[in-house]
């Protein structure tokens, strides 16, 4: 009986602190260009001249949030499906893993995800990518970004538990459609979160 | 689908593309191998191998940033090697007792320690000799690898030749440091350096106004209704719990109101509401705020004021609550109300100055007078501004007026001190006593400086006497250290020019060519002296403008560190590895130095790093449940004396020291109406006679004559008794030519400084992993940017009228037009033959300008910003490390 492990994200207590991004860096020993767990943040708005009084400015919708996405771990991985050689499968509990000793780092698996999971490793020369540190969870440990967020906006479990704890959210702008791979994810919107593919801000460059 | 794919367009963005990654990597050689997580041994273990090799341990991991927060760490080490980070999962989670998790930085900790520009071996410059040889090199020169004996030798030397020629106040090393500090003291003294760095103008009002501005309880916070956050971007610069507990407030449902020029990441969170601020315009925006209370309150239908804490607490804010002698015309309400200078604080006339449009400023004002649990809590950021010696009395006089002093539930607070952001009151849990000399605030024995009273560096120089038994006290005020050491002279105090010839500058216990203001200034100065000598883990600025340089170690490389959390956790954190390469530690150096200059080295290291340790750890007292008794925290036994190998005796306490040693962290255990509660100023709003503050007057003293004196006999500018509005040198006022007509002038834009995730001050600026996650600096207005042709990514040249840099910008609405925030600590790189920094450090922006009680003024500083007709700049993860030693041997 197989089971569907995937990440939970809460948007709404996100600060784009970038612990997870680091804490995920440390633990795969990852070389710099490779990032399995990445922020974005999105943000819109503007500023308007003040009615009345001159030289004064309004901000007027102001909104940004950030969204901490690694590897969805999809129901229907388009990653798996273009892999020439069978290096990149789903396993039994959901998770979608690439086998370095097969691998011929093609790269269409990094061209086919809408997440940008798969990673180049230029050390290694083949590709990598999250894990959902299935060896932590292996010895009870949870996944080390879902560990270090100081916000516990992670978590991690299986799919239908996460959605009965938190919710069926699964995107919000920036990111795709869901129904491109169906992500194992479960994403609690941040208050000003704003619907894939409707979204009236910009993904901008984080400070 | 995916080269469109949002992920990668935006990894696209932020980050070069892998085809350059790999022409750098080409030319890094090796390094980025080492960048990517190797283990001293340069053993790369990965997942596969792991699997094979025994089990680890984890240790806990020492972190001293001194970002003001805390976070627990710890290491994972298997077969010697530092595999991975972890953090804390001593206790489970619970709002009363959540886990000390760290941050990104903590995170990366391998990456610091394990880094191709930390410093191996000892160095001298290659034109440098005795007196200084070719100075004008420092900065630039070639280095040579010498041994210890030849370096120790050589700074010994120096510093006697130097002290024998020019006096002991011609050595300057501005924070030493505990043990490099012990040696100095010893060598009979050296000028030492004066003046807040984080806390702004808050340092000193408080000593003689009575406004402590401390926080309440967390858990007494949980009533709140209302906080105000003024400044304050604590999920970035106090990383970890107070986030958190703030989170928690706002789930509860609690209102958050966001005063800053930029909507931060902690807004992003919390925020309902912002209200933008010019910065340096802070205390126009409450006289604002202070007058509309004033003409809007009527006691009977429209209670805003709280006359009844003012009548009975305060002196000073109308005219029938004057001291005693003081100036009848001379109180707050009339001030505001402009009836003698005839003009009024009004909305209007806030809003002109600080850009925040009026009704706001009303509305805000109303809704904090008007919401029974008021939280405003700041950091000391908009104190870190010229002349704004009158806004932390202004601040106080807000906070009195509008009720929310003295009561739960409510507070107004600044978070300079490191423990207290959103959790005030006595420390739960204490670490060291007077049987050990490390601990801050306590020293057994101190040695003293001569040279500044016997006292530590950083006391108010009203308190340490000028002068003591004939020996005039020397001590360098920070903002004005480098036009001091250039000019031969130095401000003591009003009319009090006295002569300084600095001819040695050691550097231990701080980056102090990035910290302070006037880069340019400071390294004009680093190049006129005859001797610079550095010592840090890192090859930094200071290292890089040395003449000789030593290695040391980092904590993670000695016995072991304990330091307090926030008022409730204890850290115990272990040594992780073996000194790197030939680094030394700061203490054998000092006693290194001080036998060679026929000093005593067992006074300036009594005893062992770890017993002092062993000695603090069995210090450590911790709060009974009944909230005023204090018991040892840990057990020791005779057998643990004997295994430790230390000196002792066995106690009785409530854990024992093994299991300490082990978890590395011990949480006073909180729960809703526990015994540790605490309401700042609750006992003197009650009642005031016999609980008063700590002013002359026992009173809050809105008008305090004393500290108007004390601003005065510094002798930079003056201040009126009650707290008035002073236009700060380079505030937003300087922005412009003619001020009534509105035309700008030649540094239109104000520039402030940004506590940012990747650094702790100048900390882990090299750290490659931290470089590429945080890959900008910059946050510049679209209006502005647009106007000037500039586009988001794009290389910007920022000027001031002190120095000019070079950073990547992100053009953003975050930030109210006309501002511009940049990360503040990176470390400089001057382009000799530019003048530009090409490391965009905010001090080459910023001057060294003297005001009031000496703040710094980072953030008032005024810039113009132009897009870079030039080569763009690299993003910093893919500049080539600066290594001083070029036959690397790895």
């Amino acid at each position: 009986m197989s089971t569907q492990l995937g990440f939970y994200f809460n948007s709404d207590n996100c600060v784009s602190c970038r612990t997870c991004v680091i804490a995920c860096k440390d633990k795969n020993d990852n070389p710099l260009g490779v990032n399995f767990r990445r922020v974005i943040s999105y943000e819109g708005g503007t500023w308007l001249p003040h009615p009345t009084v001159k030289g004064v400015m309004l901000p007027s919708n102001i909104f940004v949030y950030s969204v901490s996405v690694a590897c969805m771990h999809c129901v229907k991985p388009i990653c798996v499906e273009v892999c020439p050689t069978g290096a990149m499968t789903k396993h039994d509990n959901g998770i979608v893993a690439v086998n370095q000793d097969k691998c011929i780092g093609c790269r269409l698996c990094q061209q086919s995800c809408p997440y940008g999971a798969p990673q180049f490793n230029e050390v290694k020369g083949v590709m990598s990518k999250c894990d959902l540190c299935q060896d932590l969870i292996a010895n009870g440990e949870k996944p080390a970004c879902v560990a270090s967020c100081p916000q516990r906006a992670l978590d991690y479990g299986e799919l239908s538990e996460l959605r009965n704890k938190y919710g069926e959210g699964n995107s919000i702008e920036p990111l795709p459609d869901p129904s491109l791979t169906w992500p194992a994810v479960v994403i609690n919107p941040h208050r000003q979160a704003q619907p894939p593919g409707q979204g009236t801000g910009r993904i901008v460059a984080e400070v | 689908m995916n080269k469109d794919g949002i992920i990668s367009q935006t990894l696209e963005k932020t980050m070069l593309t892998r085809r350059s990654f790999l022409k750098w990597s080409g030319v890094l050689g090796g390094t980025v191998a080492l960048t990517g997580g190797v283990g001293l041994g340069f053993k790369v273990l990965d997942k596969a191998v792991a699997e094979e090799v025994k089990e680890g341990k984890w240790i806990p991991a020492p972190c001293w940033l001194d970002c003001g927060s805390k976070g627990f760490n710890k290491a994972y080490v298997v077969d010697g090697v530092i595999v991975r980070m972890g953090t804390d999962e001593t206790v489970p989670e619970s709002p009363d007792c959540p886990p000390l998790r760290s941050c990104g930085k903590g995170r990366a900790s391998r990456n610091s320690y394990l880094n191709p520009t930390r410093l191996k071996y000892p160095m001298k410059r290659k034109n440098w000799e005795p007196g200084g040889g070719k100075k004008e090199l420092r900065g630039k020169d070639e280095w040579v690898r010498i041994s210890w004996d030849e370096a120790l030798d050589i700074v010994s030397s120096e510093l006697m030749r130097v002290r024998d020629a020019y006096g002991q106040a011609s050595i300057y090393s501005c924070r030493p440091g505990t043990y490099l500090g012990r040696f100095l003291d010893l060598f009979g003294g050296f000028l030492q350096g004066w003046g807040a760095y984080s806390g702004g103008t808050w340092r000193e009002p408080g000593k003689f106004n009575g406004f402590p501005a401390s926080f309440n309880d967390r858990i007494d916070l949980r009533k709140t209704q209302l906080f105000v956050l003024w400044g304050s971007n604590p999920a970035w610069s106090r990383a970890g719990l107070p986030t958190y507990y703030y989170t928690q407030y706002k789930k509860a449902g609690a209102k958050f109101i966001f005063v800053d020029p930029l909507y931060n990441a902690t807004a992003q969170v919390l925020a309902d509401e912002w209200v933008p601020v010019r910065p340096a315009t802070d205390h126009a925006l409450i006289l604002g705020m202070a007058h509309t209370l004033l003409v809007e309150d009527d006691p009977a239908t429209n209670p805003l004021i709280d006359w009844d804490f003012l009548n009975r607490c305060t002196i000073g804010f109308d005219k029938d609550h004057m001291p005693e002698g003081a100036d009848p015309k001379e109180n707050f309400v009339d001030y505001v109300l402009g009836t003698y200078d005839g003009e009024p604080k009004t909305a209007e006339w806030a809003a002109e100055i600080c850009g925040t449009p009026p009704e706001k400023i009303r509305a805000l004002a109303r809704e904090i007078a008007m919401t029974e649990h008021v939280v405003i809590a700041m950091s000391t950021s908009p104190s870190r501004v010229h002349n704004a010696d009158s806004w932390p009395p202004v601040v106080m006089t807000f906070g009195a007026m509008t009720g929310h002093l003295g009561k739960s539930g409510s507070c107004v607070a600044q978070d300079g001190g490191h423990k207290t952001i959103s959790n005030g009151g006595q420390a739960l849990i204490r670490g060291g006593s007077s049987r050990s000399f490390n601990h801050p605030f306590q020293r057994a024995e101190p040695i003293g400086n001569a040279l500044s009273g016997g006292g530590m560096g950083g006391a108010s120089l009203d308190i340490i006497p000028l002068e003591k038994d004939g020996i005039p006290h020397t001590i360098l005020g920070n903002v004005q250290s480098w036009p001091a050491v250039l000019e031969g002279k130095y401000q003591a105090a009003k009319d009090d020019i006295r002569p300084l010839n600095v001819q040695l500058m050691y550097h231990g216990h701080e980056s102090k060519l990035t910290n302070c203001v006037g880069v340019m200034k400071g390294i004009e100065a680093h190049r006129k002296v005859e001797f610079v000598v550095t010592q840090n883990v890192w090859f930094n600025p200071d290292a890089q403008y040395s003449d000789v340089v030593l290695p040391v170690t980092s904590r993670w490389e000695r016995y072991g560190d304990l330091a307090e959390g926030f008022r409730e956790q204890l850290l115990w954190t272990h040594q992780l590895m073996e000194p790197w390469f030939e680094a030394k530690d700061d203490i054998w150096i000092a006693r290194e130095l001080g036998v060679r200059c026929g000093l005593d080295p067992k006074v300036i290291e009594p005893w062992s790093l770890k017993q002092e340790i062993f000695n603090q750890v069995a210090d450590a007292r911790v709060m009974n449940e009944d909230g005023e008794t204090m018991e040892p925290l840990v057990t020791i036994t005779n057998k643990d004396i004997q295994e430790f190998g230390v000196e002792g005796e066995p106690q009785q306490g409530r854990i024992p020291i093994k299991e300490f040693q082990e978890k590395g962290i011990y949480h006073v255990p909180r729960k809703e109406g526990d015994n540790y509660g605490s309401v700042a100023l609750r006992a003197f709003r009650k009642d005031p006679e016999n609980s008063p503050v700590k002013s002359a007057s026992g009173k809050l003293e809105i008008h305090c004559q004393s500290y108007a004196d004390y601003i005065k006999h510094r002798g930079w500018s003056e201040i009126r008794p009650i707290p008035t509005y002073n236009p700060p040198v380079e505030g937003y006022e300087d922005t412009f030519a003619d001020w009534k007509n509105k035309v700008k002038g030649e540094y239109p834009l104000q520039k402030f400084d940004l506590h940012v995730a990747r650094r702790t001050h100048s900390n882990y600026d090299n750290t490659p992993w931290l470089r590429e996650t945080y890959p900008r600096e910059v946050y510049m207005n679209s209006i502005d940017a647009a106007e000037r042709g500039i586009k988001d990514g794009d290389t910007v040249l920022i000027r001031s009228r002190h120095g000019k840099v070079l950073r990547i910008v992100t053009v953003t609405d975050r930030i109210i037009p006309g501002a511009i925030a940049i990360g503040w600590g990176s470390w400089i790189d001057i382009d000799e033959e530019t003048g530009i920094d090409m490391g965009g450090a905010t001090n080459t922006l910023s001057g060294a300008i003297a005001t009031g009680q000496e703040a710094k003024g980072y953030n008032s500083c005024n810039v113009q910003v132009e897009k870079w007709t030039g080569a763009p700049l690299l993003p910093d993860h893919l500049k080539p490390p600066k290594v001083p030693l070029k036959d690397e041997n790895l």
